[in-house]
């Protein structure tokens, strides 16, 4: 506790403010020693606690929080996307050892652009244009030594490309603009091993230095394996905590993070200190993605950067800076999985959903930590001097002719257009782009226009979707009433995941959504019961919404061809944009749009004004989860059943890139994005027209997000916007009328400038 | 005259550290009151005290009603008004919304109705009483950014009006402003009291303060050291000693 003043008085407020949130961090600390003593007692808990996989497991996770604290120290980045940066080094070892080859990352070639407008009007075998490499061959599948060596040198140039090409145009950036990048990140170093290798496991060769033979150091029983991880984990650690404790390199970086002035008079440069911190952590990260691989055998692309989750808990519980404390939560967190997987299967008490035990609840202690220890740790309101730096992307207010006629002559437009021009597949495109509209909307409300990150929209989405199969097809319920049903799920959801977001901002409310994504998605959504397995749970739909319906007879007319989605799906979703757009715009222009981006200014003149902030933020995430509910039962209908594939985490982070890549700020920017989507017209077009495999989607999403997030902050629309005031403003000054006294236009300004 | 604002044993600890200590104050209606103190004297830790930024204890009483619980803005909706040191206009909204954010109160059913249809009515009034009250009309529809210092130091104050609050406590206004402009802003100030509006008015400043205000407190280091009329004050040696910086003030 602080120093008590010299004449103690009665504050009773104060006190009592101080002493809840210190109680409840005792409570919080009692409650865990106690069940950790009580898995440590007894014998049955304590094997499977103290197991060789629960400690490999560990050590991968610190690795990763280890590499998220280094970067933080170095640059005050929280890299979202550490883990994906495991399991891509781990693909680049892999390869190595298999085939002596490193694998590149698909390089854009302009050629295939021209080979696939001259596919456009001849075969493909008569015409073809020289690719990009796809690998670098080293000659023969490699021994361990040199796989592992070129594997690190892999790790450094990584590490020195983030901070070069990534983060360093970023350190001036509002924190939003570091996260985007962060997922961007993520986004495309899974979809370039997806790319290369698919989904499906890869053989990893085994360590030639370590074996499976267990060892038994009494409470411990492990392979030799597990413990040669656990033990390079801990060195780390130490090493680490001696560098920055003892070393003026450690000193400098420290004095870095308050002041880059503090490094320059130590002698070193912040940026050197930076780059370095990258370097380390990639290492760092890279070689144990590698040990872990091997002691498995087998890696994938889409668990291990979802091991980010208990990393950033680790991270947290360490306060991002104490190496000790982040390695000890990380270890812990790694080691709960096999005894939540035993508790699953042999304990009665444990809940079951079918015959099987409820699935994901190993992911639910990582969120519980990050809750808990942001809900002690944050402030209702930013204190004096923690205002956060940096600017969001302008939101501009629509103008009325845009809401009123120019936006539904532009959606009826874009119906006819649907109904009479397009075949199946544009069609579909088109329903895929109307329903990517809405989640981006929803983003825009709660990102856009409270400043908030959320990146489980998705999540929200899903539980609608899901809350939709079940009231139409099992209970019946008459369209359209499970839409607000479902919208409504969400929406309460919605507000459940923002009462931490009364006390929290920022970067850190971004982890608590994704771990709350993590957690739903393997919760809920990969649940059997719930999500029906492959075939996804089936929703009953009117036959105008039904999108087999082979064709309506609407007013006399026959409309359709019987191609899937049906024309009337197509105008159902539709109708839904429209309808959300609409509400949305005049949302902006309303007094509580209004409010809500004061807040997103600054929160402490935004309550001095009478803004209620905390009900603000609620509101704000009701509404964009009850539009995301919305979007998710849309996607339901569209498809005839609710499939857990649509829904998953990493629909939430791409989500989220479109609609930054559109604008975050507006609903233009959130149609931009809805363009953009996978699956939507834009990328159709890309790949009917120019031959552009769907793979590169989800690549262009990442980097678009990351070239957008450095170069292009307000978006397209925002850029488009932009470039047309400033030809607005070039008209005026070239025609010197009255016109030319008005005020400068804010865009204008900023584009000459 | 009815009191509008009292503080009894009003008090802020920072740690250790009392920041405000134990102080009772009375603004009443139609006045314009003065805190004045060194620099780190605790007058901005005051004004964040009686708004609702730091927790206190000790009594606040705002037209009669304990308010030293309450969060922020009710304290604003019950009309105690604030501005800042350093302005924190809404740098997203242009002038005339920033000045809307204040003015305009919304109730459920009002938020459901702009879904549908925005009225452009709420609050129009209270946003033109602050724009001609403080001069700026023609900034209206500009971006903060895009206006001088002195231009947003005029909005932050016509923010803070534009909830027609029944006491506006100011920051610091005169920081930065040369003589001739503080004497401007001293006419601005009575404009305002001759509005309706009662102020309290926090400045080191002490020709400003003395200049314009009807009855002034004095702190150092927490403390009130003196309060009275500016001729009492200006006699009273605490506070001749306070400014000229004798190192310290004996008890009496």
């Amino acid at each position: 506790m602080g120093a008590r003043s010299p004449t103690p008085r009665p504050s009773r407020r104060l006190d009592i403010d101080r002493s809840i949130t210190s109680i409840a961090r005792w409570v919080v600390v009692g409650v865990g020693v106690a069940l950790l003593g009580f898995v440590l007692v007894s014998s049955d808990y304590r094997d499977n606690f103290l197991s060789g996989s629960g400690i490999a497991l560990g050590a991968l996770v610190a690795a990763i929080a280890l590499g998220v604290v280094l970067t933080y120290r170095g640059s005050g980045v929280v890299n979202l996307a550490n883990g994906a940066v495991a399991m891509y080094v781990g693909y680049v070892y892999t390869v190595l050892r298999r085939d002596g080859d490193l694998f590149l990352p698909p390089l854009p070639n302009p050629l295939s652009v021209v080979e696939g407008v001259v596919h456009r009007f001849q075969t493909h075998d008569t015409f073809k244009l020289p690719d990009l490499p796809t690998k670098i061959s080293f000659g023969a599948a490699m021994t361990f030594w040199p796989a592992l060596v070129i594997s690190l040198l892999f790790c450094i140039a990584l590490g020195l490309a983030l901070h070069f090409l990534i983060f360093r145009p970023l350190r001036t950036a509002p924190p939003l603009a570091k996260v985007v990048a962060s997922v961007g990140l993520f986004l495309y170093l899974q979809a370039v091993v997806v790319r290369r290798f698919g989904i499906t496991p890869r053989a990893v060769k085994p360590m030639p230095f370590v074996n499976k033979k267990q060892i038994d150091l009494g409470l411990f029983k492990l392979s030799q394996e597990q413990l040669f991880v656990a033990v390079v984990v801990l060195v780390f650690a130490l090493c680490l905590w001696i560098l920055f404790q003892w070393t003026r390199f450690g000193l400098a970086t420290r004095a870095a993070a308050e002041n880059e002035k503090g490094a320059v008079v130590l002698g070193f440069s912040p940026d050197f200190l930076a780059g370095t911190n990258w370097v380390l952590s990639t290492v760092i990260t890279g070689l144990l993605g590698i040990f872990v691989a091997s002691i498995n055998s087998t890696i994938e692309p889409i668990v291990i950067p979802a091991l980010i989750v208990p990393a950033l808990t680790a991270a947290l519980v360490g306060s991002f800076s104490s190496f000790g404390r982040t390695t000890v939560a990380a270890f812990v967190l790694g080691m709960q999985v096999p005894l939540i997987q035993y508790l699953g299967v042999n304990s009665d008490w444990f809940p079951k959903s079918g015959n099987l035990p409820f699935p994901g609840g190993e992911r639910l202690l990582p969120l519980l930590g990050i809750v808990l220890v942001l809900f002690l740790a944050g402030h209702a309101l930013p204190t004096r001097g923690a205002i956060i730096s940096g600017r969001l992307p302008f939101s501009p207010t629509p103008p009325r002719w845009a809401i009123r006629i120019a936006g539904p002559a532009l959606a009826i437009g874009a119906g006819v257009v649907g109904l009479f021009y397009f075949g199946p597949g544009y069609r579909g495109a088109l329903s895929d782009s109307l329903i990517g509209i809405i989640i981006c909307l929803s983003v825009v409300v709660i990102t856009g226009f409270v400043g908030q990150i959320s990146l489980a929209q998705m999540a929200f989405a899903g539980i609608s979707a899901f809350m939709v199969s079940k009231l139409s097809f099992e209970h019946g319920w008459p369209f359209p009433w499970p839409i607000f049903a479902g919208a409504l799920a969400a929406m309460l959801v919605g507000l459940l995941v923002a009462l931490p977001a009364l006390r929290v901002r920022g970067v850190n409310l971004a982890i608590v959504t994704f771990a709350f994504a993590v957690a739903v998605d393997d919760m809920i959504f990969k649940n059997q019961s719930v999500s029906g397995g492959y075939n996804g749970a089936p929703v009953k739909a009117p036959a105008w919404v039904n999108p087999d319906h082979p064709s309506t007879h609407f007013l006399g007319l026959k409309v359709g061809d019987g191609k899937q989605p049906s024309v009337t799906t197509a105008i159902f979703c539709l109708i839904a944009v429209v309808v959300l757009c609409y509400l949305v715009a005049n949302l902006r222009r309303s007094t509580t749009g209004r409010q809500m981006l004061a807040m997103r200014s600054n929160e402490r003149a935004a309550a001095a004004a009478g803004v209620n902030v905390s009900g603000t933020k609620t509101l704000a995430f009701a509404i964009s989860a009850f539009i995301a509910g919305i979007g998710g039962a849309v996607i339901a209908y569209r498809s005839g059943a609710a499939t857990a594939d649509k829904f998953d985490y990493t629909k939430s982070l791409v989500f989220f890139a479109f609609a930054y890549l559109g604008g975050i700020s507006s609903v233009s920017g959130a149609i931009a994005g809805g363009f953009l989507v996978a699956g939507g017209l834009v990328f159709t077009f890309l790949q009917q027209s120019l031959g552009v495999p769907s793979e590169f989607t989800l690549m262009l999403g990442g980097l678009g997000l990351i070239l957008t997030a450095i170069l292009n902050p307000e978006g397209i629309a925002g850029g488009l916007r932009r470039d047309g005031m400033r030809l607005v403003a070039r008209a005026r000054a070239r025609r010197p009328t009255a016109d030319a006294a008005l005020p400068p236009v804010r865009g204008a300004r900023e584009g000459a400038a | 005259m009815s009191e509008l604002l009292v503080t009894k044993a009003m008090l802020v600890t920072f740690g250790g550290l009392r920041a405000v200590d134990d102080v009772d104050l009375t603004v009443e209606e139609g006045k314009l009151v003065g805190l004045i103190g060194p620099n780190g004297a605790g007058k901005t830790t005051f004004i964040d005290g009686i708004t609702g930024f730091v927790p206190t204890s000790g009594s606040v009483k705002f037209l009669g009603a304990e308010i030293s619980g309450e969060p922020a803005h009710q304290r604003a909706r019950r009309g105690l008004g604030r501005t800042w040191q350093s302005l924190e206009l809404f740098e997203d909204l242009n002038i005339e919304e920033n000045l809307q954010v204040a003015a305009e109160d919304q109730s459920a059913v009002g938020f459901l109705a702009d879904l549908v249809w925005p009225s452009r009515k709420r609050g129009r009034d209270n946003v033109d009483f602050a724009l001609d009250v403080l001069g700026i009309r023609d900034l209206a529809k500009r971006m903060p950014n895009e206006i001088s210092q002195g231009q947003r130091k005029l909005v932050s104050a016509a923010r803070a009006l534009a909830s027609r609050p029944r006491l506006v406590c100011m920051d610091e206004p005169a920081a930065g402003l040369d003589t001739s402009e503080s004497h401007a802003l001293g006419v601005r100030l009575r404009q305002i009291i001759d509005a309706g509006i009662t102020i309290f008015l926090v400045d080191h400043d002490m020709g400003l303060v003395l200049n314009v205000c009807d009855y002034i407190y004095v702190i150092k280091f927490g403390a009130t050291i003196a309060q009275g009329t500016p001729d009492e004050v200006k006699r009273n040696p605490k506070v001749i000693d306070a400014y000229l910086g004798s190192s310290a003030v004996p008890d009496t």
